[in-house]
């Protein structure tokens, strides 16, 4: 057996022993156990998913009596990768998590479909052929529903989310399992090689299908609307794994239908890609950017950086159907380091909220604050992946969102010469886009981190928060780690991502320099270590100055004059997160849609004076609110009509069964 | 001489079967469905000793055997297990009154022969001819499910239809496997055993076993 082979064998084993310690350790030790061994599954994922993307071969193949192709596991290079990431994901999450779940989080059902979700997330990847993606992407999804509802009992929000995330994402998996029927009708078998080559009708019906099913799980608009609620809601371990990993398989899932089943599309699938994207990345940063939540918020940028890569995904098909190699090499390598990226950075913040929510209890912005001095290993690492998510240079995020604009800026000419009408409108629309959104981004993550972290607390928890134990700590330390290596050396990692999407590798990313990253095809060049070496040289003078005038101005306490020596600003005259958002809500009323609710209590004597103001704002989803709800209160109205058709009558039913019977026997006859 | 009275034989099993398979609907009696179950057991048993003697099958001579012993005796052991005198008491009030049930026991027969007629033609055996007689008791075993309320009535039903089943299986393909006919036949009295002890249940908590009075689901 191969490396390969024996590295997916050894999840599926660990995954088993793992459900087994979870059944019958016992509650002082279940999470240490189950912990341990949810790190070594995600270990061992890694080292596959590592030796896959370096081209190593082999495979696991699973024995059926059904008359169907094979099931066989076996990553190829891009597989690779996203096991990597995934998997490195789920280091992070279960090291965290062994310290961090207490109470129902805790619990026995908990703990068995941690390993499940983890095992399943890291062998849709390995898949190849379509029955056995959908099986590892059915355990995934099982795994995480159960974890999702770890604490249902304690608070309602819990079960709505669960019922939410249930049906949206059985929605996708009926897209998804639609799409490979198509193309398994149209072809002949269900191997992911033998789906290739069809005619253009069942081609053009199966991308549709398969963009909606993996657009849902990648939190694409307008399939988005669980993400709000499960997200927040669910543990903050489960919402990291989630969100850091697993939407990478919706990016997964759509960069398996336009780089290996369906590679030469026609034009308009490009564009519809881009324009999905497109929509996502500013919905999603707009909620994001007007929410006083921080896991919502959280939530909503996740929504927002997979809109960009599916931006940068459609623009790569764009340009590679009209032959720009170069450039569409390029984008399709920035969607992947986007994912890399987002992977890591987005999961080091929800942890990172995980750790405020271990510390004070809260979730709400508005009550937080001052972390900063009282949670400092938290706040660097949570800063730092802020950054990322803003895309602010020497993080991962800068990487990816300058490798897209290089390739979209450039993309639209080849050899001087424009490529197409569509391609010269719909890039620099794409660039307005990626700067819009890389704006609000920033917007967003000051609000995030500066809110949260800087100040005086604005409640009383947060007044009394301390810092995480050392396990979480090392998570967070490690996230945020990668997410600066991502952005210092980002030209190593780029020439081996390219490697798994591909055919000329070196044409279209190489490293240069000091880890530096260069695109010969566009001849862009980009060394943030070189930019930090000759930034110095620049800050020096500036650290001087600022050094010899605070040694000559000496710091001077003011005073109020007529405050009697109180203090100036008291926390409640600090900036909120939805004061400092308030102008933004402004601007994009008519897409936010707020409602805003102010109450006035007067003094009982004069009613020219003021008790107390209670103001009340609530930014709800557009989608939810015009598209899903009329459709639900239309089944809604159908479902009490149809009730009186199955109304637990045993009789009746089968009765059913009978008429069903007899009518089936007269049309044979017949 | 067996040759001349084969055919005659395979007629009057089968003759037996619908007839006691009728008279189930007819009567609302539990003890005499009880009884007419063992009879159609007996008859189903008579059945398979036939075809077997008439193909030379030793296997199936055996299977009859089983039958008698599962179908005949065992089964209406189980289902008539408890006090003569309280088991007399039961009657059924079916939701079809007794004419219209026995029309539309006709009217399923016809249906049954036509339907054999034109989809697999009834050939030239004695077995062949015999046929439609299974899907009527499967089809006259569906009736009785719909038809009664009462748990242990349907589950005659239930043990009707499974006749019928088994009735189509020898008639056309002289029956299957013997190790699968005892797995059946087995699945069949386990399924009998647990629905018994359910009804047993339901009486003593809802004071019977009216199925139709059981509308609501509960966690």
């Amino acid at each position: 057996m191969s490396g390969i082979g024996a590295g997916l064998l050894l999840q599926l084993g660990l995954g088993a022993l793992a459900v087994l310690t979870a059944l019958t350790a016992a509650p002082s030790l279940r999470s240490r156990a189950v912990g341990t061994l949810c790190t070594l599954i995600a270990v061992t994922g890694f080292l596959t998913g590592l030796g896959a993307m370096l081209g190593a071969t082999g495979g696991l193949r699973i024995f059926i009596v059904l008359p169907i192709d094979p099931l066989l596991l076996a990553p190829d290079r891009l597989g690779g990768l996203f096991m990597l990431i995934v998997s490195g994901v789920g280091v992070l999450v279960s090291l965290y998590s062994m310290s961090s779940t207490r109470g129902p989080d805790a619990s026995r059902t908990a703990w068995v479909a941690m390993p499940m979700f983890l095992v399943g997330m890291q062998l849709v990847p390995a898949a190849t052929d379509s029955v056995s993606f959908l099986l590892a992407l059915e355990i995934m999804t099982l795994g995480s529903t159960v974890l999702l509802l770890a604490d249902h009992a304690g608070r309602a929000t819990v079960a709505s989310a669960g019922i939410w995330y249930s049906a949206m994402s059985q929605l996708s998996f009926f897209f998804i399992l639609a799409g490979f029927a198509v193309l398994a009708a149209a072809s002949g078998g269900t191997s992911f090689t033998n789906l290739q080559a069809i005619e253009p009708v069942p081609a053009n019906v199966a991308f549709v299908l398969l963009l909606l099913g993996f657009g849902g799980k990648a939190e694409l608009v307008p399939l988005h609307v669980w993400v709000p609620r499960v997200l927040p809601e669910a543990p903050s371990h489960v919402s990291a794994a989630m969100s850091g990993a697993m939407v990478k398989i919706g990016v997964y899932g759509g960069l398996l239908v336009s780089v290996r089943l369906l590679p030469d599309g026609p034009a308009w699938w490009g564009i519809a890609i881009m324009v999905v994207g497109g929509a996502s990345a500013l919905y999603g940063i707009l909620q994001a950017s007007v929410s006083s939540d921080l896991k919502v918020l959280l939530a909503y940028s996740t929504t927002e950086n997979m809109g960009l890569v599916f931006l940068a995904l459609g623009a790569s098909m764009l340009l590679r159907g009209y032959d720009a190699q170069a450039a569409a090499d390029a984008a399709l390598v920035a969607a992947l380091l986007l994912a890399v990226s987002h992977a890591a950075f987005k999961s080091t913040l929800f942890l990172g909220a995980g750790a405020i929510i271990h510390a004070t209890g809260e979730r709400n912005l508005d009550r937080l604050g001052g972390l900063g001095a009282r949670m400092p290993v938290t706040a660097a690492a949570f800063g730092i992946a802020s950054l990322g998510a803003a895309a602010i240079p020497i993080t991962s995020g800068f990487v990816a969102e300058w490798m897209l604009l290089q390739s979209l800026i450039h993309g639209g000419r080849l050899d001087g010469a424009v490529v197409s009408v569509a391609a010269s409108v719909a890039m620099p629309l794409a660039v307005a886009v990626i700067a819009l959104t890389a704006g609000l981004a920033l917007l967003t993550f000051v609000k995030a981190y500066g809110i949260a972290f800087l100040a005086r607390p604005r409640s009383a928890e947060a007044a009394e928060a301390h810092e995480v134990p050392p396990l979480m700590r090392l998570s967070l330390v490690l996230g945020a780690l990668f997410v600066l290596a991502l952005g210092l050396l980002p030209g190593p990692i780029a020439a081996l991502v390219a490697h798994s999407v591909s055919a000329n590798p070196s044409a279209a990313v190489q490293s240069v320099g000091l880890g530096g990253v260069s695109l010969p095809g566009i001849g862009a060049v980009l060394d943030p270590i070189m930019l930090v070496v000759l930034s110095v040289p620049v800050a020096i003078p500036v650290i001087v100055s600022i050094i010899v005038s605070a040694r000559r101005y000496p710091h001077r306490t003011v005073a109020l004059p007529w405050g009697g020596g109180g203090s100036r600003a008291r926390p409640r005259m600090q900036y909120t997160a939805t004061s400092y958002a308030e102008p933004l809500v402004r601007v994009f009323d008519d897409v936010l849609k707020p409602s805003r609710d102010v109450q006035v209590t007067h003094v009982a004597e004069s009613r020219y004076l003021v008790e107390r103001v209670r103001v009340e704002q609530r930014v709800s989803d557009v989608f939810e609110t015009r598209l899903y709800r009329p459709v639900l209160t239309l089944f809604q109205r159908y479902g009490i009509v149809v009730r009186h058709i199955a109304n637990g009558s045993i009789h009746r039913y089968l009765s059913y069964s009978f008429v069903a019977l007899l009518i089936v026997l007269i049309v044979v006859s017949l | 001489m067996f040759e001349n009275i084969y055919p005659q034989l395979i007629g009057l099993c089968a003759g037996a079967l619908l007839l006691t398979s009728a008279l189930m609907v007819w009567r609302h009696s539990l003890l005499a469905s009880i009884r007419l179950l063992a009879l159609q057991g007996i008859a189903l048993a008579a059945l398979v000793a036939v075809i077997g003697i008439a193909e030379g099958e030793p296997e199936l001579v055996l299977v009859s055997l089983l039958i008698l012993s599962v179908k005949g005796i065992g089964l209406p052991w189980v289902l008539a297990y408890q006090s003569k005198a309280s088991i007399k008491q039961i009657q059924e009030s079916p939701r079809l009154n007794p004419t219209a049930a026995l029309l539309t026991v006709t009217l399923l027969t016809i249906l049954s022969y036509i339907v054999v007629s034109r989809v697999f033609g009834l050939g030239d055996s004695s077995t062949g001819h015999a046929a439609p007689i299974g899907l009527a008791m499967v089809l006259i075993g569906f009736l009785l499910l719909i038809s009664r309320r009462r748990a242990r009535s349907q589950l005659i039903g239930f043990l009707l239809l499974d006749n019928g089943i088994a009735t189509i299986t020898f008639l056309t393909s002289g029956g299957v496997p013997i190790l699968l006919e005892f797995a059946f036949s087995l699945d069949v009295l386990l399924v009998v055993l647990i629905l018994h002890v359910f009804a047993s249940r339901m009486r003593t908590k809802f004071g019977g076993t009216a199925v139709d009075q059981l509308r609501e689901l509960h966690d």
